[in-house]
């Protein structure tokens, strides 16, 4: 009996961290294959090949170069990343402008009312988002739903330009990537503590007194971690570009798409990847140092 | 205490339950798929995408006995990269474009072809044999010829027969051209009087000159199909393929077709062979029998590019000729395709 005890007592003290690490391990591994194969792999592919030189026929040479980053500097390519950073900012812009009216109303309604009309908002956005952009042509083309309606009610004399233009770009940009920026300004806004804002009426704040010194200060980590979970992907969202700007606009996504499928350079289309990759991870950086948690980016 | 141990051991059960659900998942999902039949025929084609109708690939798997595995691409540049990643013998009988196929010889993808199996090869209009990118049809044999055209709807502009015409103020944000850096820079080079291959820096340049006196007209730029642009009465004017600006006159007789003055795009598509091909015999089977006139004419009935076929209904053979002779191939320009790249992004 007392060996036997002994014995348990052993187990007990040094098993259950060792089997719970065989259990973690069990479970996660799945999780941690899908990331090696799928992201870590992929990732480290891209760049290699971005230190290689394009045999201009889609392959490439095994020769150690530099000059695809050396391109990166090249004004043409300046340019279509200032244009991409400046669509991805007024997009980022819109968004937080839509999503905070939105948010504080939502924080006064009943919690039944609130999930429906949460549920409303993700709705639309479980149907494949090319699929819906080319649903956007319908409404915004030149004898589109929304042209035709505005003509027939004779509020305008001739169609609005309202796509195949960068305000097409946009329109498309903000109504893709909306619900990105809503979930963490709605759930942040839901935070701030009613006390706040019931001693600031107190003591005679308006409502735009309200929302600068209390919602914007108390809501800014939601705020800036919906800002770059829009604006990352609106630099590089080139099917909106494409549609909805009639390919006239190039943004970096577009970029990089054409050197692996057109101009058949995957290893200049590498380099432009690692940079954007090296732009996000700056951006993260400056999430956390402002004292943003990463786990939120994970889905607001 | 037994209650600690089957609790371990249920655990265990448990983790190894999971851990062989996951091994038959995986092995299930990388098994490679086997033919049902291996007597079962087959024939892998590879072609571009809305180019042979279907009803036509039906009706030679039911004539034939011969399934036909038919994966579509939308670029020569995705076909290469299909050919080059994937295992030899994957595919049989694919179609690449003029440059491409001069492109696939050299790097040594493609298997001669033998003319003696095809005892409907004399259905091809001489015309079309012989073109510079395989000059005696070693590897290839033409199949389709597609050409840019002016396509403009005649109650908004009379005329446009020349690249200066696509200038007029009356078109302004009224133009799509196609998305391609090659065939667009190729027409403004062909505007200022060069050749559309021409890589010399000064006439690169001048051709943005050119364009950028028609940017304020453009409206869009399209590939995928810029048809739909004239029939929803977006624009009135443009550069699109022959096929397209056809099926879109079909649906607005107003619109006119014409070849631009200075020189136009010409692309061929062609039968090629795959170097390894397991299923050669069949490949060689398909081939005859899209040359026969009445399939040959049911592709263009559906997709109306230029049939090779001289049974086919199609254009006069004078002005046959006169495209050939205006017209010219895009040629594949080596490491010079950066300079057309960087350029493209100049004039977007």
């Amino acid at each position: 009996m007392t060996k036997n005890s002994s014995n348990v007592s052993i187990t007990d003290q040094l098993e259950p961290n060792k089997r719970f690490d065989f259990f973690k391990a069990v479970f996660t591994l799945p999780v941690i294959i899908y990331a090696l194969l799928l992201v870590f792999i992929p990732l480290i592919y891209i760049l290699f090949l971005s230190f290689l030189k394009s045999d201009n026929y889609g392959g490439y040479l095994y020769e150690f170069n530099l000059e695809n980053y050396g391109e990166i500097f090249d004004s043409t390519y300046l340019s279509i990343f200032l244009k991409s950073a400046v669509i991805g900012l007024i997009t980022t812009f819109i968004c937080l402008l839509i999503s905070y009216p939105f948010a504080i109303f939502l924080r006064d309604l009943p919690e039944k009312r609130r999930n429906l009309i949460m549920k409303l908002v993700m709705v639309p956005f479980l149907t494949n988002s090319l699929i819906r952009t080319y649903g956007l042509i319908t409404l915004l083309r030149k004898n589109g739903v929304i042209n035709s309606v505005l003509l027939g009610a004779g509020v305008i004399s001739s169609p609005l330009a309202l796509m195949y233009n960068n305000l097409g770009i946009i329109i498309g940009m903000v109504y893709t990537l909306l619900p990105f920026m809503l979930l963490p300004v709605c759930s942040a806004v839901a935070k701030v503590d009613q006390n706040l804002l019931d001693a600031s009426e107190d003591l005679g704040a308006g409502k735009l007194a309200k929302f600068f010194r209390i919602y914007l200060p108390l809501t800014l980590q939601g705020a800036f971690n919906g800002s770059l979970m829009v604006f990352i992907p609106a630099i590089g969202y080139f099917f909106i570009a494409d549609i909805l700007g009639g390919g006239k606009a190039m943004i970096i996504g577009n970029l990089i798409k054409n050197q692996f499928l057109t101009a058949r350079n995957w290893p200049l289309g590498a380099a432009f990847s690692i940079l954007l990759l090296l732009f996000t991870f700056v951006l993260v950086k400056i999430y956390q140092k402002i004292g943003g948690n990463l786990d939120e980016l994970g889905g607001g | 205490m037994m209650n600690r141990y089957s609790a371990l051991i249920k655990k265990i059960v448990f983790s190894a339950i999971v851990i062989v659900l996951a091994i038959v998942t995986i092995l299930l999902a990388v098994r490679p798929h086997e033919s049902e039949d291996s007597n079962q025929k087959t024939l892998n084609v590879l072609n571009w995408t809305s180019y042979i109708p279907t009803e036509v690939v039906k009706d030679f798997e039911e004539e034939f006995g011969v399934k036909v595995n038919y994966g579509t691409y939308s670029s020569n540049e995705e076909l290469l990269a299909k050919l080059t990643s994937s295992r030899e013998g994957t595919y049989d009988l694919v179609f690449p474009s003029d440059y491409m196929v001069n492109l696939m010889i050299s790097r040594n993808l493609l298997e001669p072809l033998d003319h003696g199996k095809l005892e409907n090869i004399n259905n091809l209009n001489p015309l079309f044999l012989n073109q510079q990118y395989d000059s005696d049809n070693v590897y290839s044999l033409p199949f389709l010829m597609a050409t840019t055209v002016f396509l403009y709807d005649t109650t908004v502009v009379d005329r446009l027969t020349s690249y200066k015409d696509l200038q007029n103020p009356a078109l302004e944000n009224n133009l799509v051209m196609l998305d391609d850096q090659r065939i667009i820079i190729g027409a403004m080079l062909n505007a200022c009087g060069y050749d559309m291959n021409d890589v010399h820096e000064d006439h690169l340049e001048s051709s943005l000159e050119f364009f950028n006196k028609i940017k304020p007209n453009i409206k869009a730029f399209d590939s995928d199909s810029p048809k739909t642009f004239f029939i929803t009465k977006e624009v009135d004017a443009g550069i699109v393929w022959n096929a397209e600006a056809i099926l879109a006159r079909e649906e607005n007789p107003d619109l006119k077709i014409s070849y631009p003055a200075e020189g136009f795009a010409l692309s061929m598509d062609n039968y090629t062979i795959v170097k390894g091909a397991k299923n050669v015999d069949y490949a060689y089977l398909f081939i005859d029998y899209l040359l026969r006139p009445e399939v040959a004419q049911k592709i263009v009935d559906e997709y109306p590019y230029i049939s090779t076929n001289k049974y086919v209904e199609s254009l006069p053979e004078a002005e046959l000729r006169q495209i050939l002779e205006n017209g010219s191939y895009v040629e594949n320009v080596g490491a010079d395709i950066k300079r057309f790249d960087k350029l493209w992004a100049k004039y977007k």
